[in-house]
């Protein structure tokens, strides 16, 4: 049986209707069409679906779509500032933080979920934040840096 | 060589943007119109015959379009012999193998109709051992293995009936040098099954057109042209029936070249009248059902002399390939013939064999054998400097190939930069000095997170050890790659290349060389998307081929374009094509670089604004043999060689035998970097999978052959919170046939990892452990045998 569901997504507000056991991950991917948000699991042991569900980071292969009526979702599409990447979108470019991809959305959204609570955080602070988020190509060497620069960008634009 | 403009500079990644944006569509995101949803049923038993199957209920579902068994897809695939049918075909012969598959108007649907099948099954014996499975006399797991079609050198041994393979090596006499040893040490050695683990899980989709009976599938396959033959026979359709269309690739690994996914896909697309089906398999599906690493045993006997030269080295390799060959019997012969290691060995004899159990199917994974064989020959050079109470370095700096050497197979190696890259990875991490502190702190993650610590905050119990070790890897020969090169009238070039983009890069260093023989800017350039219809032939992006085989074979078709384009160019500039030269997207004269055309403007000329200037290249190594079957002897066995040597220091908590790495140096010869930043990146990311494969990946197995940790929950990938400073070093030794001098390195990341971790391990603790993965309880035990029996 479908649900009618109103959220706000990527800013916008939607109206859609799904079943109520429908997951958050497979209403984006399969039913609005957004596939930026990426199946590694499906248990919540990766971190490959991460989105903000009313600011915080969730696992969205574990939310129903019952659970989502009135709710604010921002999805890697929803990322950019504007037409402008994120700083931190940005630093994976220029870092090699994402080499075959799949983990990088989810990785990204818990990056910023980071630097929204803590603009300077050590390497362990960071290796403790993404520590949910498996990478099987980098190593998350090149992850943590790009994490380091973006936030040294968004502390320096604070500034100017 | 004129000098470089972009290649050896650290280019960003042109696929970067679309995969930060998650804008790039990867092949578990594609959605065609009007498409059906796949589930399949798997066999729940190890080894059983197949007495009935009843589908009757799951076909009258509501929703359900299609049901398949074996016996609706009479077809039989694998690259090296034909022994894995699409859907069990009278018998299952591992937990996992797919019986019946359902196609149907959502996957809710498809799942509760895979409940209604009924299988009967009527159980036979199950081997879990490869040595088992081994032995003379067992029951053949492949009743049928003689008249399978297969490779020509594989044969059916009927005293051995579960053996696809037999390789041997024989040089000089065994028995003499053992008896002209001083010191003759005999140890067996262990390495477990792991996965492959691609973040992206298997998928694909197909679809059978009606009218021309052309399969068009859709597949993140990393070498398509070898999907496309080996479906191609197993159907027994012409190539030019079937289309392999390649999303971008969320991870592989060696898990997704040859057919997984897609027969089923395939067969269910034969029942469902022309609609698309889409079959994911998911994470637990992906573990139990798609690929694994071989579980390998290894026994190694050596003999020395007081001086720390080796007279002789012998081994036996056995090779657990599971229920279906896979690509078993080559991963068999290119690692059991460098198992030995990259030293002069004047008497050496090796047996391996790839022996068929009642397991998941093993094939290609990364570093394709040499993992394994690394683990046990690079413990074994520690465990014997120790008797001979060498430096490991020492011992193994006496006997390492060097330039110039005449291998133990009766190969001349050239280009040999492994010297060098142990040289280098020794001293990153201060080889040589004892008992000092690395400048690392141990603690800081785990003050950060007391709650991840783990026991580890004591100082007391703790013991720190170094340990290295070294590989030499062979790549894939003889094989061909071909490319194409495309500009347009704004002198932009598009790239025609069968190298799939699994992550490792390759898309942004063709392009760097594309772009450096026409000497275009970098942005100017662009990939086209992978199509078998439409792309030229490629073996396969495996065994660390690409960089050399398809940069050959794009530098060629590159030049083949430039040449074009002086021809066209030297009338406009009135001059001679010799005295023509390229710059920054333009034609010039040689000695009067103002005067100049862009190549875009000669390609408007002469061909008009829309036309399209192409030129093609080809690359094979013509010069690689066939190793003998009886001696494994060839004098080329591989087009190159990599080399690497890599170094860990490491802490070892003694009351709970938890085993830290501090640092961990990794060197590798890579000939030429094409793209520094894009080695540093492999390297980082091999050594991960490396560090994930020494200290805590196991694929676990009951003892019916169920895997029981099928989930990351419980199968333990490095996290950002296993791994420590990360030391990655780039060694250039030419390769002169290589494009710019470049060799390859995907694979040799992870190869010398575990080794070099337990030669580590061992010296902290002065006890040996010689089976993977060197979890807590593993070395708690082994350290607790150690106090009772020196070692």
């Amino acid at each position: 049986m479908k649900k009618k569901i109103q959220l706000t997504l990527n800013g916008k507000k939607t109206i859609l209707e799904a079943p109520a056991h429908r997951l958050l991950l497979d209403l984006l991917r399969d039913e609005i069409g957004l596939t930026g948000t990426k199946e590694g699991c499906g248990t919540g042991d990766c971190g490959a679906c991460t989105v903000f569900l009313n600011g915080k980071p969730v696992n969205s292969c574990l939310i129903l779509s019952g659970e989502l009526d009135g709710a604010e979702l921002v999805t890697i599409e929803g990322l950019k500032i504007g037409p402008e990447l994120h700083p931190i979108q940005k630093a994976f470019i220029q870092d090699g933080g994402a080499q075959c991809g799949y983990c990088t959305p989810g990785m990204l959204m818990m990056a910023k979920a980071l630097l929204d609570e803590n603009p300077n955080p050590t390497e362990e602070e960071i290796r403790f934040a993404l520590s949910g988020n498996l990478c099987r190509c980098t190593g998350y060497a090149k992850i943590i840096q790009a994490v380091q620069d973006a936030a040294k960008e968004i502390r320096q634009a604070a500034r100017r | 060589m004129a000098e470089l403009t972009v290649v050896g500079k650290p280019v960003t990644r042109l696929d970067a943007h679309e995969k930060v944006t998650g804008e790039a569509i990867y092949g578990y995101d594609l959605v065609l119109p009007n498409m059906l949803y796949g589930k399949v049923l798997f066999s729940p038993k190890p080894h059983a015959r197949i007495v009935r199957i009843d589908t009757e209920k799951a076909k009258r579902f509501p929703g359900v379009c299609a049901v398949i068994t074996g016996e609706d897809a009479p077809w039989t695939h694998g690259e090296s012999i034909k022994d894995k049918p699409f859907l069990a075909q009278g018998k299952v012969r591992y937990i996992g193998e797919p019986v019946a598959a359902v196609a149907a108007a959502d996957e809710d649907t498809a799942q509760a109709a895979l409940k209604l099948i009924e299988v009967e099954y009527e159980d036979l014996p199950a081997y879990l051992d490869p040595e088992e499975a081994c032995k003379p006399g067992a029951i053949p797991i492949h009743e049928d293995f003689a008249s399978y079609r297969k490779m020509e050198f594989i044969v059916a041994r009927p005293g051995m009936p579960n053996v696809c393979e037999h390789f041997k090596l024989r040089t000089g006499d065994v028995g003499k040098g053992f008896r002209e040893s001083e010191l003759i040490l005999e140890e067996r050695y262990s390495v477990p099954i792991i996965q492959h683990a691609a973040m992206e899980p298997h998928s694909s989709h197909a679809q059978v057109d009606p009218k021309t009976g052309r399969v068009t599938i859709w597949v993140a396959n990393d070498a398509p042209f070898r999907a496309l033959h080996e479906m191609s026979e197993a159907l027994g359709l012409p190539k030019e029936k079937i289309r392999f269309i390649n999303p971008l690739q969320g991870g592989g690994f060696g898990s997704k070249g040859g057919l997984k996914v897609e027969p089923i896909a395939v067969a269910l697309a034969y029942h469902t009248d022309g609609r698309p089906v889409r079959l994911k398999f998911n994470r637990e599906e992906t573990f139990i059902s798609t690929l694994t690493r071989h579980e390998t045993v290894l026994y190694i006997k050596s003999g020395v002399k007081k001086d720390g030269s080796i007279c002789a080295r012998q081994m036996t390799i056995f090779w657990g390939t599971g229920a279906y060959a896979e690509k078993s019997p080559t991963v068999c012969i290119r690692s059991s013939l460098p198992a030995p290691g990259p030293y002069r060995i004047a008497h050496v004899k090796v047996d391996g064999y790839a022996v068929y159990t009642n397991k998941p199917v093993a094939g290609s994974f990364r570093g394709y054998g040499i993992p394994q064989g690394a683990w046990a020959c690079e413990q074994h050079m520690d465990e014997l400097a120790s008797r001979l109470g060498m430096d490991p370095l020492e011992f193994r700096l006496k006997n390492v190939f060097v330039e110039g050497d005449t291998s133990y197979w009766g190969e001349k190696l050239h280009a040999v930069g492994l010297k060098e890259t142990m040289m280098k990875a020794a001293q990153a991490i201060e080889w040589g000095k004892k008992d000092q502190g690395s400048g690392v702190d141990p603690f800081g993650t785990l003050r950060a997170n007391p709650e991840h610590s783990r026991g580890i905050e004591r100082s007391k119990g703790l013991r720190t050890g170094k340990g290295l070790a070294c590989i030499q890897k062979p790549t894939r020969t003889p094989t061909t790659s071909q490319a194409g090169v495309r500009v347009n009238s704004k002198g932009e070039m598009t790239v025609l290349a069968g190298t799939v983009e699994i992550g490792q890069g390759c898309n942004t260093i063709l392009a760097q060389m594309a772009a450096e023989e026409l000497k275009v800017p970098i942005d100017k350039v662009r990939m086209h998307p992978l199509d078998t219809d439409v792309i030229p032939f490629d073996a396969s992006t495996t065994s660390s081929r690409s960089t050399y085989h398809m940069g050959n074979a794009v530098r060629r078709a590159a030049i083949d374009v430039r040449e074009k384009i002086a021809l066209m160019a030297a009338p406009m500039l009135e001059a001679k094509k010799e005295d023509l030269a390229f710059s920054e997207g333009k034609v010039c004269l040689k000695d009067q670089p103002e005067i100049f055309l862009t190549i875009g403007e000669v390609i408007r000329r002469k061909m008009g604004p829309d036309a399209v200037l192409r030129g093609d290249g080809s690359y094979t190594y013509e010069i690689g043999k066939d190793l003998d079957l009886e001696t494994g002897h060839s004098e080329h066995a591989s087009a190159f060689y990599m080399y690497a040597t890599q170094a860990a220091e490491v802490l070892v908590d003694e009351e709970t035998g938890r085993v830290r790495i501090l640092r961990m140096s990794a060197a590798h010869d890579v000939g030429k970097a094409i793209n520094p930043l894009n080695c540093v990146a492999q390297i980082e990311g091999g050594l991960a999978m490396g560090i994930g494969s020494a200290l805590h990946e196991h694929l676990v197995l009951d003892n019916q052959g169920k895997v029981r940790n099928p989930s990351f929950l419980d199968y333990h990938l490095a996290t950002s919170l296993d791994l420590p400073e990360m030391i990655p070093i780039i060694v250039e030794c030419t390769e002169p046939e290589g494009p710019y001098g470049a060799k390859g390195l995907g694979e040799p990341g992870l190869a010398p990892t575990p080794a070099a971790i337990g030669n580590a391990v061992a010296n902290a603790l002065r006890v040996r452990i010689h089976d993977l993965p060197l979890t807590p309880e593993r070395v708690f035990w082994a350290i607790q045998k150690g106090k009772t029996k020196p070692a």
